[in-house]
């Protein structure tokens, strides 16, 4: 395992990008993680009304002040999805595909992207839904697995699983320029893949046996896999105290588990680019504090 | 007391009487590698309470599919050859602790 890092920051929205700052400026050690891009939400804005400092400024145009400014202080982004962050008591361990980085604390700034979860789908977890074909892959030999797959990197779990179980049926819910340019056949050479087009609606269980149910009827199988591109923060981090769907914090932008922080839209609304900032700003300090305390 | 790796054969003695927590994993399991100094930390703390054991699921098949166990590290708690309850995922030490002592 590599060095330990004061600080890993997920997410490069407003509140991801402030704390980075922050937390340069105090001299602790940073790890940025999120898009290379920054957040999707920030670039797609029209105009914001309401940034001090900076007048009707398009949301591409803030995009490219926050890149500029993490540029300056020689703050780099990892583009790379975090899938899991155990707290693992003085410290926190994030899972990166299948690597492990450690930190000192964490702060979750991912926003509010991810979807309701389907009905019958968090009683089932672990119990025949799962969120990580390549964690839970080996459980599925000589069994029927079904897989719900968000966007076209997911094709890769599909392969991987497909090579352990008996039989995979996997539905692509893709963008709709992703679905329009998806081949007929994506699996020509597993030929115990078959790829079918309808909605997920809903999860059951049936005795041993798990029920998706879809706008084109109910499919019965072993397990059901749902690979979405971001979970809900409750998931990201196992013992995380929620409040709804956003994570509790206080003024201090701490949760229940310490040395985790959050920042953002994923901390409750409203959901302002300015107030996202300053939160990040608050968690960076809290996390400064956090470390200096673990030393005395 | 550490905790103490076991395979089939030894399942049912192991669970036999008193309370034996088992640690279902697997070696390419991320949340396993976790969930692992944690219990091994637990099973000192709660010495005399528990006897703590781990199962690969890989190696002992029969076990896991017996519990229909569809996802892990998956953390069973047995009562006198009874399984009381059963903790799937990761969960950081003071939850895991809470389960276990839910379940003495």
């Amino acid at each position: 395992m590599g060095n330990r890092v004061d600080i890993a920051i997920i997410g490069t929205g407003p509140a991801g990008v402030s704390a980075a700052i922050t937390a340069t400026v105090r001299n602790k050690s940073v790890m940025l993680l999120g898009s290379a891009d920054l957040s999707d939400k920030v670039s797609k804005a029209h105009a914001i009304q309401n940034y001090p400092g900076l007048p009707e400024i398009s949301g591409a145009d803030l995009a490219r002040h926050f890149a500029d400014h993490l540029k300056r202080m020689n703050i780099p982004v990892t583009d790379r999805k975090v899938t899991m962050i155990y707290a693992m008591g003085d410290y926190y361990s994030l899972q990166i595909d299948n690597e492990f980085v450690e930190a000192t604390t964490v702060i979750l700034a991912t926003g509010v992207s991810f979807g309701k979860p389907f009905p019958g789908e968090d009683e089932n977890l672990g119990r025949g839904v799962s969120y990580c074909a390549t964690c839970d892959a080996a459980l599925y030999r000589g069994r029927e697995a079904v897989v719900v797959g968000y966007a076209p990197k997911e094709e890769a779990d599909v392969r991987f699983l497909a090579e352990m179980a008996d039989r995979v049926i996997y539905i692509p819910v893709y963008k709709k320029e992703e679905t329009a340019a998806m081949a007929e056949d994506l699996f020509p050479d597993r030929p115990n893949v078959e790829v079918r087009k309808c909605r997920p609606l809903s999860i059951a269980k049936k005795e041993s046996k798990m029920v998706l149910v879809t706008d084109d009827g109910a499919i019965e199988t072993d397990g059901i896999f749902l690979l979405r591109e971001s979970v809900s923060p409750g998931k990201l981090v196992p013992g995380l105290e929620l409040d709804g769907n956003h994570v509790k914090t206080d003024r201090k932008m701490a949760t229940n588990l310490p040395g985790l922080f959050a920042a953002g839209d994923i901390t409750g609304t409203p959901y302002q680019y300015v107030k996202s900032a300053g939160e990040g700003n608050v968690a960076a300090l809290s996390a400064v504090s956090y470390i200096d305390s673990l030393k005395k | 007391m550490s905790v103490k790796k076991i395979d089939s054969p030894e399942f049912q003695d192991a669970i036999r009487s008193g309370v034996a927590v088992v640690d279902f994993n697997a070696t390419w399991c991320g949340p396993c590698r976790m969930l692992a100094p944690v219990l091994e930390e637990l099973s000192d703390e709660m010495a005399g309470k528990a006897a703590f054991y781990a199962m690969d699921v890989d190696d002992n098949p029969d076990v896991a599919a017996s519990f229909g166990i569809n996802s892990i590290p998956y953390v069973a708690v047995f009562k006198d050859g009874q399984k009381a309850d059963e903790q799937i995922g990761f969960v950081p030490k003071p939850q895991l602790q809470a389960f276990i002592e839910r379940n003495l």
